[in-house]
């Protein structure tokens, strides 16, 4: 059973940076089956449905298709004016990369328009074949120029963009580096906690599934149920870490399968609360 | 229980240009129109979006397309080779669900993917995974739409043609339709695009502020279908249709407008041949087959025969079927695709008929047809085909005298 914890911003470390926690996607027909939302609600009550329970989305069906401005201004609509969103890139962007890709990201930018102030981010989400060669780092650089005012948050799959002057340069640009947590593959982009722009730091957990990682079945791939105690440690590490340096930070749960990722999310918006509770206890003590 | 039906459509725009060019790449550098060159009144079968846009459209009289786009390049269609194109596309898409439909080699694929998110994961991403298959293994790239219905996923393939890729979710379909142009409906008559336009109607939205009373009164019985439409109401299954009710159809388009009497029977024998084997397959027997004759002119013509008890032979349906072929066949014009439809449908009995054949002949005759299936099913529809002598037909239509070299070159 789902209970649905106080929506608001969550603080980790000292500093108090605000937290949100969140999913990657919403519409999903098992979150009805396992019970978070009412069996009888349709795909379009899943939103007003989710933000009872999470104060931010990952866009992932933008990933799908190039976002249409009317279907995303539907949307905001519907949503209140404190609830965020994070917008995938559009896979031609990305994963199915063609020469056109200065009219596709004018495209995007103009379907995402209507998100305005609720935009926390656009997350570039890289394939695995994308690796540090000289043509990738130049169409990069050519996107993160295309996509420059709005904030902006890569994940890299190939672990060859895990070096120092790759840092440096996201950081040069405030572009976000995208801490992951996933199965260790040597291949893989390492699970790290190094913050390149101090506004805001961006985490996704994708299971730990390293058999349904390997397959190409997404339901496999996602299929992974995070434990008290692994939350628990990014709490008490990488979070409290990387909070420190930052001045926001949004984490999401990608193990959608069998409503894992909102159960997950749950679990973690938990632990940040006590954790702040505690926090808090101790600072009063000390005075 | 509740069940949001998750429906993908995949369109390949312009499947017949798409698999020319897949088989031809220096097709892709010029405008293309396919249409059968050796015809007398040859008409557009299928052109690219270039010819398209320099206002060719199919089913024109081809000196006229040529007129409007001179410099395309013109091919006589292939349509076995689309007929095969098609099938790799099925057999990508049954890997994911049994429930799916398409045309006859158009390019139009519905796949119900309702109840297969805990297998596969969401349908936006079956329709992606399949789409990059087709795209990586035949070359072609078909746009993809999901919704909750045939109807909007059809709608939302129109709206992003030649290509690109559409979501529209449960409970979204009114707002998805409401701003777009009425054109984009599908099974609009001529003349209730004439009534709309008369109406001042252009939006589908516009529609759908009328209630069923109001709309009864422009459009008679077809109010109801308005009213539906317009909201994105749809319960049409996928798979299903006339055919899963109480109708087989089949279409035969022939490769070059043909008279020919022999390859015209051929063809009606071989789909009354098919039909009798996805008959006895489901247990069914037909008492009226329909024949409709398309004439490369664009003209056509519908006859039927039927008996009163319902058979699955294929014997008995093949001289069914050529009996409405010789009751329609009227025209000394050329054809272009002949329609069979198999209704009146009924269950077959399993109770053994005592006098209507011998009994040395009835096993004989069923195991015969048994063998055949059996052979079909293996190998495929077109693994085995039952020889037949067709006779010259006495037609009794006055203008359809016997071909010669003479009376050809005058058609």
């Amino acid at each position: 059973m789902f209970t649905p914890p106080s929506v608001g911003r969550l603080a980790v470390g000292g500093a108090g940076c605000p937290l949100l926690v969140g999913t990657c996607g919403y519409s999903y027909a098992e979150w009805r089956d396992c019970g978070f939302y009412p069996a009888t609600s349709r795909s379009a009550d899943m939103l007003g449905l989710y933000m009872r329970f999470f104060p931010i989305v990952e866009l992932n069906y933008t990933w799908y298709q190039m976002p249409r401005a009317e279907a995303v201004q539907r949307m905001v609509t519907r949503v209140p004016a404190d609830f965020r969103f994070a917008a995938k890139l559009t896979r031609t962007l990305t994963h199915e990369r063609s020469t056109e890709w200065r009219s596709e990201l004018h495209r995007y930018r103009q379907g995402i328009a209507p998100l305005g102030e609720r935009l926390a981010t656009v997350l570039i989400q890289l394939p695995p074949d994308f690796d540090r060669s000289e043509a990738h780092r130049y169409y990069l650089a050519g996107i993160l120029d295309g996509l420059q005012g709005l904030p902006v948050a890569v994940e890299f799959r190939h672990a060859s963009w895990a070096v120092d002057q790759v840092y440096g340069e996201l950081e040069r640009r405030g572009v976000t580096l995208v801490a992951v947590d996933a199965p260790a593959i040597p291949s893989l982009f390492p699970s790290l906690d190094v913050v390149t722009n101090s506004d805001f730091f961006y985490v996704r957990f994708h299971g730990r599934n390293l058999r349904g990682w390997q397959s190409s079945n997404m339901q496999k791939k996602f299929d992974y149920d995070y434990q008290a105690a692994e939350l628990q440690e990014w709490v008490a590490g990488p979070l409290a870490r990387m909070a420190s340096h930052s001045s926001r930070g949004y984490v999401f749960f990608n193990n959608h399968v069998r409503g894992q990722a909102p159960r997950n999310a749950s679990l973690l918006q938990k632990l940040l609360q006590t954790r702040m509770a505690e926090d808090e206890r101790c600072s009063g003590s000390a005075q | 229980m509740f069940r949001e039906r998750s429906i993908i459509h995949f369109n390949v725009a312009d499947f017949a240009v798409a698999v020319e060019r897949m088989c031809d790449n220096s097709l892709r550098r010029r405008p293309l129109i396919i249409a059968p060159l050796q015809a007398a009144r040859a008409v557009v079968y299928d052109m690219s979006e270039e010819a398209y846009q320099d206002g060719v459209r199919k089913k024109m009289a081809l000196a006229q397309a040529k007129k409007r786009c001179p410099e395309a390049v013109v091919v006589s269609p292939r349509i076995e080779l689309y007929r095969r194109a098609m099938q790799q596309c099925i057999k990508r898409v049954k890997r994911f669900s049994p429930c799916f439909e398409h045309g006859w080699a158009d390019g139009h694929l519905f796949v119900d993917m309702t109840g297969t998110h805990r297998l596969f994961g969401p349908a936006p991403d079956v329709a992606w995974k399949v789409r990059k298959e087709v795209r990586n293994d035949l070359g072609i790239a078909p746009i993809w739409s999901v919704s909750p219905s045939k109807l909007v996923a059809k709608v939302a393939s129109r709206v992003v043609k030649p290509s690109g890729e559409y979501i529209v979710g449960a409970g979204e379909e009114e707002a998805f339709l409401a701003p777009l142009p009425v054109s984009l409906l599908p099974g609009l008559h001529w003349w209730e695009r004439r009534m709309l336009d008369e109406l001042n109607i252009a939006r589908i939205g516009e529609i759908a502020r009328l209630s069923r009373q109001e709309l009864v009164i422009p459009f008679g019985g077809r109010g109801d279908f308005f009213h539906d439409t317009s909201r994105g109401i749809d319960h049409q299954a996928v798979g299903g249709g006339a055919r899963q009710d109480s109708t087989f159809c089949y279409d035969h388009h022939f490769a070059d407008d043909t008279n020919d009497q022999s390859s015209v029977r051929r063809a009606v024998a071989a789909m009354a041949a098919q039909a009798g084997a996805e008959l006895r397959d489901g247990g069914r027997a037909v008492r009226r087959i329909g024949l409709r004759l398309i004439y490369s002119d664009g003209l056509s013509a519908i006859r039927q025969a039927s008996r009163r008890v319902g058979s699955c032979d294929d014997t008995v349906l093949r001289d069914m079927a050529l009996l409405a072929l010789e009751r329609a066949w009227r025209r000394r014009t050329r054809l272009r695709s002949c329609h069979l439809v198999c209704d009146r449908l009924h269950r077959r009995s399993p109770q053994l008929s005592l006098l209507s054949m011998l009994p040395e002949q009835q096993p004989v005759e069923e195991n015969l047809l048994g063998a055949l299936d059996t052979i079909r099913h293996r190998f495929g529809k077109c693994g085995v085909q039952r020889g037949c002598r067709l006779r010259a037909a006495p037609y009794a239509s006055p203008g359809l005298a016997p071909m010669t070299s003479r009376n050809m070159t005058s058609l």
